[in-house]
């Protein structure tokens, strides 16, 4: 249990996500746009994760456009917007896309991880 | 014409009056010798006929002036009443072409004072007044044509500080990020490394701050600071930031006492933004003042407001620094920001903030007596007669 699917245009970022969230035991699957997650979420065999953390602003896609169309094809499963500033996250509000709720950056992980554990139910043992 | 009568008038008046004085003098010559001649006693009938009729001659002289005198001065006396009355009506005229244009420019000066700046002035009268209203509209569209420049340049500003702030945000991620996973190996680095590390990590969360503070004021300006306010209890809003700043004030061996009067009416705020303002103002008390400080936090009601006061017994500032410390990048003495770690935008922030709730905040200070900022905060909508309700 805890699989993450994360997704950020900053190769960087996925890395340290990634490293911190493994630290912490959960699994991770990475994209760098909307439309990877929306392949990843389609694609035959591959499990489905148990949360989505997407970066609100992505070249191509951007998560909250990804959301949108997710959320249009019946997806239910918790999503956590991580953007750079408040006014990303008053646009993403305005459009009536069902949220779990934001993050921003710089990441405050501990923050992340509670508000994970609280979406997934109790954190994976590590 | 009846002017130009006078004039010819005054002129043939004067000649005569001329005329009539020598006639005169001629005739008291004429009578005088007269005289003599009788004094002599020679031919004395003749002597006293030529006397009479030379006291005579000067009567009918001077009637004939008289009347010449006044038929000239009533000439003159219509020729000015018809040159004054020609002169009035002509200036009246002038005062008339030269009126409407002015009035038109008194009234548009007004509407450009008033800020619009699209007001012109049509151009006709006289060469005066036309030249003028050229010069007002010209000055019109210059302002005009500044104003938009201005504004154009405003608008960069603050989309550049929006653009910057989040471009700068990635990069600060990834830092701060990989420096906190450093830290949290801390036991497999050497002390000096992990010394590097907690210094990395200090800059850059003083760099987000800084980034976080640009960002507001840019949103300020532009109109976009935005605040969601929901009824609040004053009390945990004080213990909420006391809390924040416990860590960091026993650090400094500073006591840090709050004193929250009871039954507080509540306050409708932005409790993050508020909190931020609260938050504020203790770190400057904590980093202005001296190790083992104390600093007093106090809420109370003032009329229909809760004042909450932020004390400290720090240096204090002189009444000219106190002037300008609401504006940006102002910070107390130079001397002391060394080892100081806000942004000097904490107080100008804290000032929109609270100004947004629709409250104010103020200092009072004095050099060697500390400083004392307060934050009035109307209270929250509580219908009068209603009882107030109490945080529970």
């Amino acid at each position: 249990m805890g699989r993450v699917l994360i997704a950020d245009d900053s190769e960087t970022i996925l890395l340290l996500m990634r490293t911190r969230l493994e630290m912490e035991g959960y699994e991770v699957v990475t994209a760098a746009d909307g439309v990877e997650v929306l392949e990843l979420m389609q694609r035959p065999g591959e499990p489905a994760p148990d949360i989505l953390l997407l970066d609100a602003m992505m070249p191509r896609k951007s998560g909250i456009d990804a959301l949108r169309e997710l959320r249009a094809a019946g997806v239910q499963t918790p999503v956590l917007i991580v953007s750079a500033h408040q006014d990303e996250m008053d646009a993403g509000a305005a459009t009536d896309v069902e949220v779990s709720g934001y993050i921003t950056k710089p990441i405050d992980f501990d923050r992340l991880f509670a508000c994970i554990a609280e979406l997934t139910g109790p954190g994976p043992v590590t | 014409m009846l002017t130009g009568l006078a004039v010819v008038g005054v002129a043939r008046f004067l000649q005569q009056r001329q005329d009539f004085e020598n006639a005169t003098a001629r005739s008291y010559q004429v009578e005088i010798a007269a005289r003599n001649r009788l004094a002599a006693g020679t031919h004395p009938d003749a002597a006293r006929t030529a006397i009479l009729a030379q006291q005579h001659k000067r009567q009918t002289l001077r009637d004939n002036i008289d009347g010449e005198t006044r038929d000239t001065a009533l000439l003159v006396g219509a020729g000015l009443i018809a040159g004054l009355t020609g002169a009035a009506l002509l200036f009246s005229g002038l005062i008339s072409s030269m009126r409407r244009p002015l009035e038109e420019l008194v009234d548009a000066s007004g509407r450009l004072a008033a800020g619009d700046l699209e007001t012109r002035v049509k151009i006709g009268g006289l060469s005066e007044t036309a030249t003028l209203g050229a010069a007002f509209n010209e000055m019109a569209a210059e302002l005009q044509r500044r104003a938009g420049e201005r504004d154009q340049l405003e608008t960069m500003k603050d989309e550049f500080v929006l653009t910057a702030s989040h471009e700068l945000r990635s990069p600060l991620t990834s830092v701060q990020g990989f420096a906190e996973l450093l830290m949290l190996e801390r036991d497999k680095l050497s002390s000096k490394q992990a010394d590097t590390v907690e210094i990395i990590l200090d800059n850059t969360r003083h760099l987000v701050r800084l980034l976080n503070d640009l960002l507001d004021l840019a949103r300020s300006d532009a109109g976009r600071l935005t605040i969601k306010p929901s009824p609040t209890g004053v009390a945990p809003l004080v213990e909420d930031a006391v809390r924040t700043m416990r860590s960091q004030t026993e650090a400094a061996r500073q006591t840090l006492h709050s004193e929250i009067e009871e039954d507080l009416p509540q306050v409708s705020v932005d409790r993050d933004r508020i909190r931020q303002v609260l938050v504020n103002l203790l770190t400057n008390a904590h980093e202005y003042s001296p190790e083992g400080a104390t600093i007093a936090v106090a809420a109370a009601r003032r009329n229909g407001a809760v004042e909450i006061a932020v004390s400290d017994n720090g240096p204090g500032m002189a009444e000219d620094q106190l002037e300008h410390i609401f504006e940006r990048f102002t910070r107390g003495d130079a001397g002391l920001t060394q080892h100081v770690g806000g942004t000097g935008l904490g107080l100008a922030i804290s000032k929109s903030l609270v100004e947004l709730h629709g409250g104010t905040i103020g200092a009072n200070s004095a050099p060697g007596h500390g400083s004392t900022f307060r934050v009035l905060l109307p209270a929250g909508q509580v219908a009068p007669g209603e009882p107030e309700r109490v945080e529970a």
